[in-house]
């Protein structure tokens, strides 16, 4: 049997869907997080049949016509792949708007129980509505839910009232006879009298409190914290305390019990292998498997502080006022306003983000939205970050706090390079988003994401960055006659051969030495590689400093064995952040911007604006903390005008292309 | 005899980390150790709607 889950936008869906099926799914407090349907077995709890039960989530969609192409997989499935019973969402809070699809979806004879949700947040408003006499009204059965709130609010009776109705015929309480979707004026006539048929219904169901306009406590909030400019200077406040409870206070203290085991297997298995074994295969399982893996999977309790705070910051609405708050930039800058929730989304991993730009309509919004997600730091990133602000900055929380506003601010330029390339300059987007209400942020929730998160971590750790350490080891430890190398003479390994052309590429950027060029190297199979390729390059057990309860600082060894100034350091950082995401993103971004044309573009952006950002950090910084300029400037200085030039060129042959299409129209 | 235990050791983690990512993507994840592995869809069914 197969239920299928519907409504609209932010009804609730995914969390019923997850309540369910005891998946993880993401779930946000706003609109358009759901982009592709899901499926998952019903829980035994709620299905006491023999028969498996699936549950399918579907994307949020306002109506059976559809706007975007989420929309259309929602309405593609409720019609072509036949559901047994249709699980219909229902926004207690907006119940007028709900029920315009839901009369529509009780047009398609297929069964549809509708599950009322948030009818907790309804209460509060003191709003009543009559489920019995909806029912009634609408010809189908109404239960009342509370999907944040576990199955003891409605979710059981959801799925024994579905099994009952399976099979049974469905009443349609309004039907708009065949409408020709091509005449507009008559789709908008069929729409206007749905509309009515459900505005008499919930004048009939709903007793809700009239409010005068005084403004509630959530408008004075959002006055606040969306304001045109404060609104920024607070985003900027609380990713700034994010990072600093993460990476500062209490993520270390978490860490703390981490890296002591971890230190403990190393010393154990260090102390079973003993004198006996060879000290190539030692190294191997030691450094390059215990050591490597170690070092990324120390800053897994950073990382989970760090995503349970964001998941919190979601779960309470706040994220969707960021959105409002970038819309006002974005517009101006050709982007979409619905480009700013893959950008969200992106932060947390570059490849729900970028899947998430299918609800943008615009080919060439959708496209470059998909090309500048990535520049957001995505989970993969906060180790490096991490690492770097722990080893050269004291742990300072502005370190990666200044990442997030240096990816906006390389959203912005690449925004207005690509307008001005694809020649629509002029052109301007309207966003218009439902803002959630506020809510007290469920720590459930947030817990469940947060330890999703971390076994994925876990997984990645153990398989992609095991073999990709073991893999750096092996050639760090033989050249290519396949003899150990000598020790203290790693410069010749394989690695080192491989690694040493792109250092030079480098050497403007401050760190033109192979081992760092090995770690940003393997950093594109995936991000976190560049810690444990620099723990194994450099043989560093673990970054995290056990007994002061802190990253490592700067006056440490780790600083001076990478060999690093502060401003180098940064550079690196910002190297390994805004050059191209890992492989899997670009992989996502070719399947959405479906042109090889804009993916290459958008790979060449990438590594031109790593290449560029980096380059100014180390040349300006090192003028300013010593007065010169850094080694190898004038080769920098050439790549850098070649990169400009190469772009104001195609800038110059989108314009005139602009201008030429212009001129044809007004011919 | 120890090198050879401990190449076997080396060898079974080796396979074991190969054989998770095997199975992972025979199960559809797009990409091991992603939060939304498995459940995001693949790359043929985002292609857009007419």
């Amino acid at each position: 049997m197969k239920i299928a889950l519907a409504g609209n936008p932010n009804s609730g869906k995914t969390t019923l869907f997850n309540a369910l099926t005891g998946k993880t799914a993401h779930v946000g407090n706003w609109a358009g997080v759901t982009v592709s349907k899901k499926e998952g077995l019903v829980k035994t709890t709620f299905n006491k049949t023999n028969a498996d039960i699936t549950a399918v989530d579907l994307p949020g969609a306002y109506s059976m016509s559809p706007f975007s192409s989420e929309e259309a997989i929602a309405r593609d499935f409720v019609k072509n792949e036949a559901p047994d019973v249709i699980l219909n969402i229902v926004d207690a809070t907006n119940l007028s708007r709900s029920l315009f699809f839901t009369t529509q979806l009780l047009e398609l004879s297929i069964p549809v129980v509708v599950a009322l949700n948030k009818s907790d947040l309804v209460k509060n408003k003191k709003t009543d509505i009559d489920t019995q006499a909806l029912s009634k009204l609408l010809g189908c059965p109404v239960i009342e839910t509370m999907a944040t709130k576990g199955f003891k609010n409605g979710l059981d009776n959801v799925i024994s009232t579905a099994l009952e109705l399976s099979g049974k015929q469905q009443a349609v309480p309004f039907e708009n006879k065949c409408v020709d979707l091509s005449d507009a004026k008559l789709v908008e006539a069929a729409d206007i009298k749905r509309f009515a048929f459900v505005k008499s219904i919930v004048e009939k169901v709903e007793q809700r409190q009239v409010k005068n306009n005084t403004q509630t406590m959530q408008d004075t909030v959002d006055r606040v914290v969306a304001n045109k400019w404060l609104g920024l200077p607070i985003f900027a406040l609380i990713m700034w305390s994010v990072f600093s409870i993460s990476q500062t206070h209490l993520g270390p203290i978490l860490a703390d019990t981490l890296v002591g085991w971890i230190n403990a297997f190393y010393s154990i298995a260090e102390g079973l292998l003993g004198s006996d074994v060879s000290p190539v295969l030692s190294a191997l399982l030691l450094d390059g498997i215990i050591g490597g893996v170690g070092a990324v999977v120390g800053f897994l309790p950073l990382i989970m502080v760090l995503f349970f705070l964001l998941a919190l910051l979601e779960d309470c609405g706040y994220m969707a006022r960021v959105a409002v708050i970038m819309d006002r930039f974005f517009k101006h800058l050709g982007l979409s306003g619905k480009s700013i929730i893959p950008m969200v989304i992106g932060t947390g991993c570059a490849i729900p983000g970028i899947m998430a730009t299918r609800t943008i309509q615009n080919e060439r919004q959708r496209r470059t939205t998909a090309m500048l997600t990535p520049f957001m730091p995505c989970g993969a990133k906060l180790p490096v970050i991490a690492l770097f602000a722990g080893v050269f900055f004291n742990d300072a929380a502005w370190v990666g706090t200044s990442m997030y506003f240096m990816g906006i601010a390389i959203i912005t330029f690449g925004a207005l390079v690509v307008v001005r390339i694809t020649g629509e300059k002029n052109a301007r987007s309207f966003f218009i988003m439902e803002l959630p209400e506020y809510r007290f942020p469920s720590v459930k929730r947030a817990v469940v994401s947060t330890l999703s998160r971390a076994k994925a971590f876990v997984i990645k750790a153990g398989t992609i960055i095991l073999l990709c350490n073991a893999v750096v080891q092996v050639m760090q430890t033989f050249n290519w006659q396949f003899e150990v190398v000598a020790e203290g003479a790693t410069g010749t390994s394989i690695l080192a051969s491989v690694a040493s052309p792109f250092a030079l590429v480098l050497v403007p950027l401050g760190f033109g030495v192979w081992q760092l060029a090995a770690a940003a190297i393997t950093g594109f199979i995936a991000k976190e590689n560049v810690v444990g390729t620099l723990a194994v390059v450099y043989g560093i057990t673990n970054f995290i400093d056990t007994e002061e309860l802190a990253l490592i600082s700067g006056s440490s060894d780790v600083a001076n064995i990478m060999g690093l100034s502060s401003v180098a350091a940064l550079s690196y950082l910002m190297f390994n952040l805004f050059t191209p995401p890992c492989f899997a993103a670009l992989g996502a971004m070719n399947a959405e911007m479906e042109d090889k044309k804009w993916l290459w573009g958008g790979i060449a952006f990438q590594f031109g604006m790593g290449y560029v950002v980096a380059f100014l950090t180390y040349q300006v910084g090192t003028l300013i903390t010593t007065g010169a300029l850094g080694q190898g400037v004038i080769y920098g200085l050439v790549v850098t005008l070649i990169l400009v030039a190469t772009l104001i060129y195609f800038m110059y042959k989108g314009e005139h292309k602009a201008e030429q299409k212009l001129n044809m129209y007004t011919a | 005899m120890a090198n050879i235990i401990v190449s076997l050791i080396i060898s079974l983690i080796v396979v074991l980390a190969i054989a998770k990512i095997v199975s992972e993507k025979r199960k559809g994840s797009t990409c091991i150790g992603c939060a939304e592995s498995g459940k995001c869809s693949s790359a043929k069914s985002a292609k857009k709607q007419p």
